[in-house]
């Protein structure tokens, strides 16, 4: 008996997709990077950019089987949220070790996607509805479980160790974890019988059930296993950062569904690897990191993953088409269509190339400048737009050199990537308003133990993890200021209402804590009816603000405490005619002024954004060259003259309150 | 009872189920100026979804209209801000939105790459230019005849209305009876046999992306007139909210399959939850999950109804 003989080509075995083009964009990325990217090749990156892609890594391996079997799962990111909330809760709440805490979430994963398995076999619904259903129902979930406000830390160093440590000095341990269930995946999928039937399902259902695969066990099988795997990223997630939060994971749904396209995985189903799964997933995770230590913009990052998406699928397509045809001209196709592909990839790696070296300052002619990287919570957002400014004049005056750089989105894992970068890349000062306390100090701390100057500002971190905080206000005084903003337009007495950014945004729940301690202990009369959530997003504040008008006629005072949220607070109550109605809270004098000349808003508190920006550079400065050390009192900040040291805090001075007087003095 | 309009029947009575509840948990959800301001609260979700019951009617999918919208609401912005006619500033906006909706439908129809890929492409890269160019600021000082289109507040309300409602019965007119509309239906029921049948499925696509452009940028500009300023990041998570209303209002994501009175009822389902909780006097930290019971409930009861259909003929 002869062997079977494979047709193809060793070649063609090797890339069945095409997988040889991310292969060759791979090879692109690293080459440019080597030449901009500061310590780019360096063990040390190489471990980091591991770590950092073994969360969204493990949701893209489970994923790849998901899509081939032409299905999709929304829901992974959201069963993270809830895994690690549950997970923290098993281990802080009902005291159980961490080994069973870590069993159970895993069950809980499982019968999460035992539960899209159930709704999707049974139901014969499509897997898009209905993990777009659980995708809410998840994160719903764990926003319930938690109110939005509690999350757990302070978990064991052995715990963490599998987050953050690293194995015989380079290896970090989830990678060890990641590169298992890569091999069991590929096993899965690749070299089982099993992966072959969830191919034949990903070409045809009904077909694959006439050829005696069992369509349903095998679909229950991925769903049930992208659960798993999702909790599984979760504990790592947890690890990761030191902190369980019911915001875990956001968006990781399409991070991962973008490699798993971008490692030639075919949406519809049947076609797809998990090499061409790794593949994608490096090409994205290099060029972000490359970027970063390039001192590229992060939005490039964006553009770039949508080019090379459609720019790799795209010749996969057309080239697959030809082969379909069966023209003779396929592989003079094939080879003009790589060509131009490629030719593609260098025009807009060259251009970053240029762009990058365009941006960065000729560091050869003088002494190299002293380089202050400071990070905002959120990159768009107006408040931290508007810090950016001073920040920006300080460093000119100074003549430092400026990275400002931060999350775009609402990943929270976020800033660690970051600081991550800059550790690499070596900077002399880091300076971050933390969004993540006690997930960011452990990578601060790190950078202390390399000689980097750690500054906060605008939120702080643990205070071993930084030299000095920037202190505009404690979450003790805006609370303060804003409940006692509060009486004054209620005299004492009434109702009111908070608009807040999200539910689970940590700046905003701490100062909601001192407002209610502030109401206890000061004023018994005033009520806080209700707390609705805008997400950021200023036409959410204006509707939600309609709604509370609508059910609380009582209240006369509606408080936003995110920057979008007062002006959008602000439209509503002015559309709604109701001239008994106030709006303050915390808000940028550019967004209100008209609100606050027409009477609807009161007052809003705000400290002066740009000065703050402006000092946080200045400290950085002075810290780097020595006058600000432990001791000091007094800190001589350029135009903003002499300020106040308290112990390890530099002091801004008192939040300012803007009204109908003096909101025209000020210009941000 | 199911035939035709099973799928929208089934969202009729999740709707009904949830306005029964308020009825009882909340009456005063009921008033007059509550219903009328969610109602035009939700007239840019609902022109979103009108293009994205075309999108899904031909069997694809266009993940990318939130970052259209943000584009496009800060095009109409900065276009009102050089001082031109608002009405102009409107046509940039859609302008705007549909020259964004012809690349997509270049690349999908011209190129054959998965409307899924190219729109999940567009989404994080159009995004990524806005945040780029904008760095997060707002368009401000526009003139004061921007917001209503300078005709107050009263008739601004109205007018959204009424164009929302001319656009939602002309192309629900449009998709039965126009041989246009119905090749939809053919191009998503099969677009071989559709093609056989002298229609060009590419062409249809191309199209329906155009329009689908050309929408949301008209439901920015509705949007974007009902406020003093623009702002730079409007439009978030529109995507997710129109493909669930689309979905839960009975369309097959797999095309040939939808009707726009569907949409309607999934977009008044989903755009009444919110509120509706808060008139119940219900957390805000359950709203989410809450969302996603009623969404697979109707997903349930669909397919409940489904299989009972299937029995029915081997009696």
């Amino acid at each position: 008996m002869s062997p079977i003989v494979d047709p193809r080509s060793r070649f063609e075995r090797w890339f069945p997709n095409q997988e040889w083009r991310l292969l060759i964009l791979l090879a692109i990325e690293l080459g440019i990077f080597a030449f901009t990217a500061a310590n780019f090749f360096t063990t040390a990156n190489a471990a980091e950019l591991a770590r950092l892609s073994v969360e969204i890594g493990l949701l893209a391996l489970a994923q790849t089987c998901v899509i081939v079997t032409g299905g999709i799962d929304l829901s992974v990111g959201s069963m993270m949220g809830l895994a690690a909330i549950v997970f923290g809760s098993l281990w802080h709440d009902a005291g159980l070790p961490v080994g069973w805490s870590i069993l159970l979430t895993l069950c809980l994963g499982t019968l999460g996607g035992f539960l899209n398995a159930y709704l999707i076999t049974r139901l014969h619904t499509l897997p898009l509805i209905v993990t777009l259903g659980t995708f809410s129902l998840f994160r719903g979930l764990a926003e319930g479980l938690t109110e939005g406000i509690r999350n757990y830390t302070g978990f064991s160093p052995s715990f963490l160790f599998l987050g953050q440590g690293f194995w015989m000095g380079v290896l970090p341990p989830q990678l060890v974890i990641f590169a298992i269930a890569a091999l069991a995946y590929w096993l899965l999928l690749e070299r089982s019988v099993i992966g072959r039937g969830l191919s034949a399902i990903g070409f045809s259902e009904e077909g694959a059930r006439y050829a005696g695969v069992p369509v349903r066990a095998r679909l229950q099988l991925v769903y049930t296993l992208s659960g798993l795997t999702a909790s599984l990223g979760a504990i790592i997630y947890v690890a990761h950062l030191g902190q369980a939060k019911s915001d875990a994971g956001t968006g990781y749904e399409l991070m991962s569904i973008t490699a798993v396209v971008l490692g030639g995985t075919s949406i519809f189903g049947g076609r797809g690897s998990i090499r061409g799964t790794l593949l994608g997933l490096a090409a994205i995770v290099v060029l972000q990191n490359g970027l970063r230590l390039s001192d590229g913009p992060a939005e490039l990052v964006g553009v770039l993953t949508g080019l090379l998406l459609i720019a790799t699928i795209g010749a996969g397509r057309i080239s697959f088409q030809s082969e379909q045809q069966e023209a003779e001209v396929k592989n003079s196709q094939v080879a003009v269509l790589s060509a131009v592909i490629i030719a593609g990839a260098l025009l807009v790696a060259g251009s970053n190339w240029w762009l990058v070296r365009s941006i960065k300052p000729s560091a050869t002619a003088s002494e190299r400048r002293t380089v202050i990287a400071m990070m905002p919570k959120a990159k768009g957002d107006p408040y931290f737009v508007s810090c950016r400014i001073g920040a920006e004049e300080a460093a000119q005056e100074l003549n430092v050199e400026l990275l400002w750089d931060g999350p775009t989105d609402l990943d929270p894992a976020k800033q660690n990537e970051v600081v991550e970068g800059w550790i690499t890349r070596g900077v002399d000062v880091i300076a971050v308003s933390v969004e993540n306390q006690a997930g960011i100090s452990t990578v601060l701390r790190k950078a202390r133990s390399k000689g980097i100057k750690v500054l906060t500002w605008d939120a702080d971190a643990q205070k071993d993890a930084r030299d000095f905080f920037i202190n505009q206000a404690t979450p003790q005084g805006i609370g303060n200021t804003l409940v006692d903003e509060v009486a004054r337009v209620l005299h004492g007495k009434g109702e009111f209402a908070i608009v807040t950014a999200s539910l689970s945004a940590a700046n905003q729940n701490e100062w909601m804590k001192y407002m209610k301690i502030r109401l206890a202990e000061k004023y018994p009369n005033v009520k806080l009816a209700v707390v609705r959530p805008s997400d950021g997003d200023r036409d959410r504040a204006f509707a939600e603000t309609q709604t509370i008008l609508n059910v609380y006629p009582n209240v006369k005072v509606i408080t936003g405490i995110a920057a979008p949220a007062v002006p959008g607070a602000a439209e509503a109550v002015k559309q709604s005619g109701r001239r008994d109605v106030k709006v303050n809270g915390l808000s940028l004098p550019n967004m209100c002024k008209p609100f606050v000349h027409a009477g609807v808003i009161d007052s809003i508190i705000l400290w002066n954004t740009k000065n703050l920006g402006y000092l946080t550079v200045a400290a950085g400065v002075a810290l780097h060259n020595g006058t600000l050390h432990t001791g000091v009192t007094q800190l001589t900040a350029g135009r903003l003259g002499t300020l106040q040291v308290d112990g390890d805090e530099v002091m801004l001075g008192p939040p300012l309150i803007f009204t109908a007087q003096n909101i025209d003095q000020f210009n941000f | 009872m199911t035939g035709r309009y099973g799928r929208e029947i089934s969202t009729a009575i999740a709707l009904a189920a949830v306005l029964v509840a308020v009825a009882v948990a909340a009456p005063q959800f009921y008033g007059a100026r509550n219903l009328q301001q969610i109602l035009i609260n939700n007239t840019p979700v609902l022109i979103v979804a009108i293009g994205m019951t075309m999108v899904i009617l031909v069997g694809q999918i266009d993940i990318s209209v939130g970052s259209q919208f943000a584009i496009a609401s800060v095009v109409a912005g900065l276009a009102a801000q050089t001082g031109v006619p608002i009405f102009i500033a409107g046509l940039a906006g859609m302008i705007a939105g549909a020259a964004m909706g012809v690349v997509n439908a270049a690349l999908i129809a011209g190129a054959g790459i998965p409307s899924i890929v190219v729109t999940l492409a567009t989404m994080v890269a159009l995004r990524d230019v806005l945040r780029w160019t904008t760095q997060g600021r707002w368009v401000q000082n526009l003139p004061p005849a921007f917001q209503w289109a300078g005709f107050g507040q009263t008739s601004g309300e109205i007018l959204i209305t009424l164009i929302t409602s001319v656009l939602f019965l002309a192309v629900a007119w449009a998709l039965g009876n126009l041989p246009a509309g119905r090749a939809l239906y053919a191009t998503g029921s099969d677009a071989e046999a559709a093609r056989l049948a002298g229609i060009r499925p590419a062409r249809v696509v191309f199209f329906v992306f155009v329009v689908m452009g050309l929408l949301t940028g008209l439901a920015a500009a509705l949007n974007a007139i009902r406020f003093s300023e623009v702002q730079s990041n409007a439009g978030a998570g529109v995507e997710l909210k129109t493909i669930a209303a689309v979905v839960v209002g009975g369309a097959s994501i797999t095309g040939g399959r939808a009707t726009l009175i569907g949409t309607l009822l999934g977009v008044l389902l989903l755009g009444i939850i919110g509120p509706a909780l808060t008139f119940a006097g219900i957390n805000a930290f359950w709203e989410k999950a809450i969302q996603g019971l009623i969404i697979l409930a109707a997903v349930v009861a669909d397919a409940r109804g489904k299989a009972r259909a299937r029995v029915v003929p081997n009696r």
